[in-house]
């Protein structure tokens, strides 16, 4: 196509280009665009992350499951606690009556 | 903030609410559906059949009206070794003395309530029995054989005594 150009356009783009200067760039502008880019893909990969978390949390089985294994285990640890400290206050109770302070 | 981080930070808070609530309702309704009997310890610990329970129920019975007289007693003595302490600014003769029969009948307190541990843990079958003998020294006797040992062992660092 650049062939079959008439040599008055060739002109006209030579002048067209003189007319309009490029501006020299400025320092590692080449590192700085790569350097952009670089973080703008980071910081959408790790939201995409968090967005998918949130999606699952938010997931009625996902949420009912949680739920119930949290209320199971706070069941099962809150007997075990209360079991263990209620054998300590028996046992304690008993001591005091056997054997009050002054005896010991 | 970012919407996602909202949902999982809210997620969490009602996580941890949601095993928080069951562990403290299940802990209290574990502590208040335990039995008020003062013997209950026993029974559970030392896996304890009905008519043994009773023998130790009738043993702790006919021990506790001898251990309040013996508590009187020594509560009427102390308050004695006060007395003959009060206002003198060293031990005369007797205050030594009161000092002496408190010491004595403090062995006595204490030999009397052995000897209802020994009469309790023979009324356990023989393991059950060791054990709760075993353990009854510890928490009674414990205390002081600690003390002493512990004086034993700085009788070297506060206690020196000239050897020249």
């Amino acid at each position: 196509m650049k062939e079959n150009m008439n040599p008055a356009d060739t002109k006209f783009h030579e002048v067209l280009r003189a007319a309009r200067p490029m501006p020299s760039l400025p320092p590692r502008f080449q590192e700085n665009v790569w350097r952009r880019i670089e973080d703008a893909e980071a910081s959408a990969k790790s939201g995409s992350w968090l967005d998918a978390f949130a999606a699952l949390v938010l997931r009625p089985r996902f949420a009912y499951a949680t739920v119930a294994t949290l209320v199971l285990a706070g069941v099962l640890l809150g007997t075990y606690q209360g079991a263990q400290t209620a054998k300590q206050n028996e046992q304690a109770r008993y001591v005091a009556l056997v054997a009050p302070n002054p005896l010991r | 903030m970012n919407r996602s981080l909202v949902i999982l930070l809210g997620a969490l808070a009602l996580g941890a609410a949601v095993f928080a609530g069951s562990y403290f309702i299940s802990q209290r309704a574990c502590l208040m559906t335990r039995s008020a009997d003062d013997l209950s310890w026993l029974r559970d610990e030392f896996h304890l059949s009905d008519a043994e329970m009773a023998r130790v129920r009738q043993l702790h019975e006919g021990y506790m009206p001898q251990c309040a007289k013996m508590c009187a007693l020594l509560a009427a003595k102390r308050g004695e070794v006060q007395a003959a302490l009060a206002g003198s600014t060293n031990i005369t003769a007797e205050a030594q003395k009161k000092l002496t029969e408190l010491g004595e009948l403090r062995a006595q307190c204490q030999a009397q309530m052995l000897q209802h541990f020994i009469t309790v843990s023979q009324a356990m079958p023989p393991e059950q029995g060791q054990r709760y003998l075993a353990e009854m020294k510890q928490l009674t006797l414990g205390s002081h054989e600690e003390i002493e040992s512990r004086m034993a062992g700085s009788d070297h660092a506060g206690h020196e005594h000239g050897t020249n």
